[in-house]
This record gives C-alpha cells, sequence and structure tokens, in this order.
C-alpha cells in the first residue's frame, strides 16, 4: 500500500505545474550538466559536436519544460546526442539508492551477488558475525534492517544506465551500518526458510589503506593453491606496495604450477597503473600494452614491463559485473594480448573514472571523463570485457558449495597440461 | 618524471654579461653568465660528489613523500623517493645505463630518447658539460615570467626533444624549462619553475622546483644538500629486480 501511494505521488509530484523556484533549479541542472561536459569531457568537442550549439539548442527547451520529468528528459536528449555511455541523469529517488547511498564503517561480513533478482550470499568474511552466526553462501538476503530488499533491487534495475556494479553497491549500503551495532538480517536459507539473525557489525575486511586524496579503503589479498594451480583475489587495486608484494610474490612462487588463477569478481578498480605492473610478472614479451587512455590533452600507454622470470603457464582470470575500471584495464588488455582466458560474466564497462554527482534540482548526473581503448582496439567504457567462457555464478552452485567459474578455469588450465 | 627535479636544466660559463638590449645575447654568453652568477666555474670543479635531500607533493592528489638524491661524476644518479601510498620509486644511472624500479609499473631498463634525457640530467656538474650534452644551443628571443624579462634559450641533444631555459635578464639564473618528457608511456610536455636559490658550498642551486606535467603539479623543496661526501660505489648499484633484467638481456 505504501509503495502505491509513494509511486501515485511520485507521478503527481513529476507532472505538477512547476513552481517558479522548481524550474530555476532544472535550469541551473541544465547548466551544470552542460558544463561539466564542457569542462571535463576528454574530447575538446564532445562526440565531436559544436557543443556551443547544442547550448543553444536546449537551453530554450529546458526553459519551456512543464515538468522535472520533462525537465529531465531534455538534459537526457542533451546526453544522449553524445552517443556515449555512462552519461545519464537519474530521478532523485534513484541517486538516494546509489550515488547517495551512503555505507556505514561497519559490516556483517557478507558478500552477495543479485542473482535473478535475489542478493544471494557469495562468501563469508573470516572472522565476522556472520560466519559465526552460520550464513552459508547461496542464501539470500531478503531484508537489511528497516529495508526489503526485493523493491530496491527491483527499481534499480528498472533503470537501464545503472550497471550491476551500482545495484551491487546500493545493496552492501543496505548490509552496512555503524561499527560496533546490530543489524537484523533476514535470510533465505537453503532449505527455504526464513531466518532473521543480529548480526554485529565488525570493521570491514582486510587492513586500511589511504591513498592522496581517496577515502580511507580496506583493502585484503588471499592467496592459496587449488591442487597445482595458483590462484589470488584480492578486492581493489591499492595498498600498492604490500598489494603489489603480495602479488608479485604469489606468481614467483608459482613457476612450476600447471597454470595460475587471478580473481577479479567485484573488484572495482583502484590504481590504473598497478595494472601494468601486475601484468610485468605475466608477459614475457617486450614492448606490449594492455591499451591507452584518451584525456582531454594527453594520452597515456598502458605499457607492460616483462619482469625477470615472468610467468608463462596458462593464466585464467575472472571477472563479473562488479569487475570494473583497473580490473577492466588488466583482463581485456590481457584477453587482447592472447595471454589469458578469461572466465565469469560481462564487467561493468566502467573501464574509466566516471563520477556522479547530485544537481541542484535532486537529480543525480553521472558522466565519465576519459576514453580507454584495450590493445585490441575496443573501448572498454560501456563495451567491457566479454568472457571467452560466460559461466555464471548460480544459487543452486553455491548452495551446493561450489563455485562453477572457478572450477570452469581450473578444468581449462588441466587441459591445457594434459598431453591432447 | 621526477627525474627532472633534479635540475637538468642549468648549463655554461662565460664572464661577458652586459648585453645591448636590441640585440640578443649568444645562448653560450647567457650559459657562461648562469655559471659565473651561481659560483663560478672554480666552485663547480671542487664538487666530486652530492647528497640531496627534500621532499615532495602533488598537491591536487594529497600525495606527499620524502626524496634523496645521490650524484657523482661522470653520469651516476641515484634517486628514491618515498611516496605516502605509492611506496618506493628508484631510479638511476651509471656507465651509460639508466634504469627505474618503480612498485607500480616496475622494473625497467630505460632505452632510447629516454635514456639519452636520463643519462643527461645525470651528468655531474652539469652546467660545465653543456657542449657535451647539447649539439646546438640557441637564443630564441625574451620573454616575461612573472614580470621579469628572461631570455629564452633552446637546447638540443642528439636524441631526444629540444629544451628551452628561460634565464632572468637581470639575475642571470634559470626561472623555467620546458620540454617534453619521453617514456614508453608516451611523450609528456613538462614544464618546471625554479626559485628559491641557495648557496650550497660555493654554487648557488634551486631549492623549490614546481612542475606541471599531465595535468599535475609536483612540487620538489630541497632541504639540504651535502658536497664532497663519501658515497660508497655500492651506492649506484641497481636493485636485484633490474640486476636480473640486465642479465637477461
Amino acid at each position: 500500500m505504501r509503495t502505491f501511494a509513494g509511486l501515485l505521488l511520485a507521478a503527481a509530484a513529476g507532472y505538477a505545474q512547476l513552481t517558479a523556484e522548481q524550474r530555476q533549479l532544472n535550469i541551473e541542472s541544465f547548466e551544470k550538466v552542460w558544463t561539466t561536459i564542457r569542462d571535463k569531457h576528454w574530447e575538446r568537442n564532445p562526440g565531436g559536436l559544436d557543443w556551443q550549439a547544442i547550448h543553444a539548442e536546449y537551453r530554450p527547451k529546458i526553459e519551456q519544460a512543464a515538468s522535472t520529468e520533462q525537465a529531465r528528459q531534455v538534459m537526457r536528449d542533451m546526453l544522449a546526442r553524445l552517443h556515449q555511455t555512462h552519461f545519464a541523469i537519474f530521478p532523485g529517488n534513484v541517486y538516494e539508492d546509489v550515488g547517495g547511498a551512503v555505507m556505514g564503517g561497519g559490516t556483517p561480513g557478507l558478500e552477495t551477488r543479485v542473482l535473478e533478482g535475489q542478493a544471494v550470499v557469495t562468501s563469508i568474511d573470516p572472522g565476522s558475525s556472520a560466519e559465526r552466526a552460520g550464513v552459508h553462501p547461496g542464501w539470500v538476503v531478503t531484508r537489511a534492517g528497516d529495508k526489503d530488499l526485493a523493491p530496491m533491487i527491483r527499481k534499480l534495475q528498472a533503470v537501464p544506465e545503472l550497471h550491476e556494479l551500482t545495484l551491487e553497491r546500493a545493496v552492501e549500503a543496505a548490509l552496512s551500518g555503524p561499527e560496533g551495532g546490530d543489524l537484523a538480517v533476514t535470510f533465505l536459507d537453503g532449505d527455504g526458510r526464513q531466518r532473521t539473525m543480529n548480526l554485529r557489525l565488525g570493521p570491514p575486511r582486510g587492513a586500511p589503506s589511504r591513498f592522496g586524496n581517496l577515502p580511507v579503503e580496506y583493502v585484503w589479498f588471499e592467496s592459496k593453491k587449488i591442487g597445482n594451480i595458483g590462484y589470488v583475489r584480492f578486492n581493489l587495486f591499492l595498498d600498492l606496495a604490500r598489494v603489489m608484494g603480495e602479488f608479485g610474490k604469489a606468481v614467483t612462487g608459482c613457476r612450476g604450477c600447471d597454470g595460475f588463477i587471478i580473481d577479479l569478481r567485484g573488484n572495482p578498480g583502484g590504481i590504473g597503473g598497478m595494472a601494468m605492473g601486475m601484468a610485468g610478472f605475466l608477459v614475457e614479451k617486450p614492448d606490449e600494452k594492455l591499451g591507452t587512455m584518451y584525456m582531454r590533452d594527453n594520452s597515456l600507454k598502458f605499457v607492460i614491463n616483462p619482469r625477470a622470470g615472468a610467468f608463462d603457464g596458462p593464466l585464467a582470470v575472472l571477472v563479473d559485473g562488479c569487475s570494473a575500471s583497473t580490473s577492466e584495464i588488466f583482463a581485456g588488455g590481457l584477453q587482447d594480448l592472447g595471454r589469458a582466458r578469461i572466465f565469469g560474466t560481462k564487467t561493468a564497462a566502467a573501464a574509466l573514472p566516471s563520477a556522479i554527482e547530485k544537481l541542484p534540482n535532486g537529480d543525480g548526473f553521472q558522466y565519465a571523463i576519459a576514453n580507454y581503448i584495450s590493445e585490441g582496439g575496443k573501448a572498454l567504457e560501456g563495451n567491457g570485457v566479454t568472457p571467452d567462457v560466460t559461466v555464471k555464478l548460480t544459487r543452486a552452485a553455491l548452495l551446493a558449495g561450489r563455485d562453477p567459474v572457478i572450477d570452469a578455469a581450473v578444468e581449462w588450465i588441466r587441459k591445457q597440461r594434459t598431453p591432447q | 618524471m621526477t627525474r627532472r627535479f633534479a635540475i637538468f636544466l642549468v648549463f655554461s660559463a662565460c664572464p661577458g654579461w652586459t648585453f645591448a638590449d636590441d640585440a640578443l645575447p649568444k645562448a653560450e654568453t647567457i650559459l657562461d653568465r648562469f655559471i659565473e652568477v651561481t659560483g663560478g666555474r672554480a666552485a663547480y670543479e671542487k664538487r666530486q660528489s652530492e647528497v640531496m635531500t627534500g621532499h615532495v607533493e602533488m598537491t591536487a592528489q594529497n600525495l606527499k613523500g620524502t626524496l634523496t638524491r645521490y650524484s657523482a661524476p661522470p653520469d651516476k644518479s641515484y634517486t628514491v623517493m618515498e611516496l605516502d601510498g605509492v611506496g618506493k620509486i628508484e631510479e638511476g644511472s651509471a656507465g651509460g645505463v639508466a634504469w627505474e624500479n618503480n612498485p607500480m609499473t616496475g622494473p625497467r631498463i630505460k632505452s632510447g630518447a629516454e635514456k639519452a634525457q636520463s643519462l643527461r640530467e645525470a651528468t655531474f656538474n652539469g652546467p660545465l658539460n653543456w657542449q657535451k650534452m647539447y649539439v646546438k644551443a640557441e637564443t630564441a628571443g625574451v620573454e616575461t615570467i612573472d614580470g621579469e624579462e628572461c631570455y629564452k634559450v633552446v637546447l638540443t641533444p642528439a636524441e631526444g626533444k629540444p629544451e628551452t631555459t628561460y634565464y632572468q635578464k637581470k639575475s642571470g639564473l634559470v626561472v623555467r624549462t620546458t620540454t617534453v618528457a619521453s617514456s614508453p608511456m608516451g611523450e609528456f610536455p613538462v614544464e618546471q619553475d625554479v626559485s628559491d636559490y641557495k648557496n650550497f658550498d660555493g654554487v648557488l642551486l634551486p631549492t623549490k622546483m614546481v612542475q606541471k606535467v599531465a595535468g599535475q603539479e609536483i612540487v620538489f623543496t630541497i632541504d639540504s644538500v651535502k658536497v664532497n661526501e663519501q658515497i660508497t660505489a655500492d651506492r649506484f648499484n641497481p636493485p636485484a629486480e633490474v640486476k636480473a633484467l640486465m642479465e637477461k638481456k
């Protein structure tokens, strides 16, 4: 009942006659969008357009917009002229769920993915309250605190411009809160029973790391062997000295391995340069590069500096819709060079920093500021990395304690070492 | 790009430095005057090693760190920068080899124009040796920087892009350099403003360098320069990762 009432109110608000103040806020929003593209787009003539002429064309339209919805559409039409992805206007209520979602410092220690419209637990942080409570991969999170997740997921999935990464972040935000507090989380377990657990919110997994102006991020790195195959996973390309050191140790310690797996699922990126350094442990041939980043005044080649004794065995990189930015640069470049086989699902298609800002009228505005072309000539922004072998996680597999993506990579590596 | 902090911009000497207003002096004259106003040939020639310490800041990114540079004749150089959140960035040269060991991009041996540029910057007492470093030096005009007229001198190396240095007419000191830095990642225009000259054992050196490259501003501040300190020979040896690359080649 509350949902319907909300929808009706939203519709009424959208089509009601604008006040002079609302009209002015829409005009200010339009100016902010237009100016941002003029000043920050990587092309001096964004999208090959005469951007000043675009202003002259759309400014009268925004002045005539009779509703916020019409004003939003004017701005969307203007952005559509770019024919480029990651330029979007979100209604204010969507912005609150994505760009405006404020994560608390505490977490119950769950990682989830939205699978078939449900937030499914994919892994549990070691030592977390979720682990102590006996939460199991494959369980569905239906409610976090006072938030039902299904309606939020439906609302966000209805916005085609939003990519998976944004959706997962909204779920993550719902599952966070002040550290030391408790969060009531309702699950659907493997037997279809509802279970509500009061989970203590602990610090995020990993060690805190600061890089320049970025907020403190918790970074973790794990390394293990699956039979005679090396496996690493890390959540961010940050904490440079530690993560590069651990990565190097894992790869060089695996020279006799049958293969190596780098799991970038859920990794939203970080310091772009680290992709080059890591690739140097895996590529022997000199003068190779992952791709080129094009900004307004410069281009930056992502070159690989091969290390002495680089690993030359079969290499699998695992990705999903939450693998973004540096993860895509790394995976896409190695795929283009024919050095790695990619497993999983298509990446976030957010190979570049794109910012989301709040507009004066309350809407959200997303824009990209650079273009990145992978070594194979493809723009990763908006396209992402398409795996060589598409493998999806399923709730059934997670409940059975399996990870079908890792299984597929292991099987491929073993075949490479088996005499045909 | 950070190597440019090493003041490669300094050059040569000649006592006759009064110029007619309407005639541009020869580049050699401007370069020689620079040597004179910064201490004179004899003061430079007394120097056999240098250990420079300071700090670095990338203001927009809020990255800070420390730097130390060891130099000795003829082209021995070792610079280490410790940047918060990045770690230890090393670069060096000796015996005609130039290298870098960056925790982000890995170890590498420089080649081509980049190597040539690094070796020029590593040349000890560069101002005395400009004829060895450049095949041509020309005065290209007069430009005003911060309200002061400066001679614009273009120095062309045998390999790599020309470097433009601006010498203040009044003081004879270098105040700006511009060039294009070469690297495997691309070519990047670099502009560096130098100031706050201080006397270190008889030679004036700038202690503040503001470098603009690829849309970033990097500020280098020199805190101390020790001259003729004993530097052990192994200080200029490359780290193990770079040595491994040299052996591979």
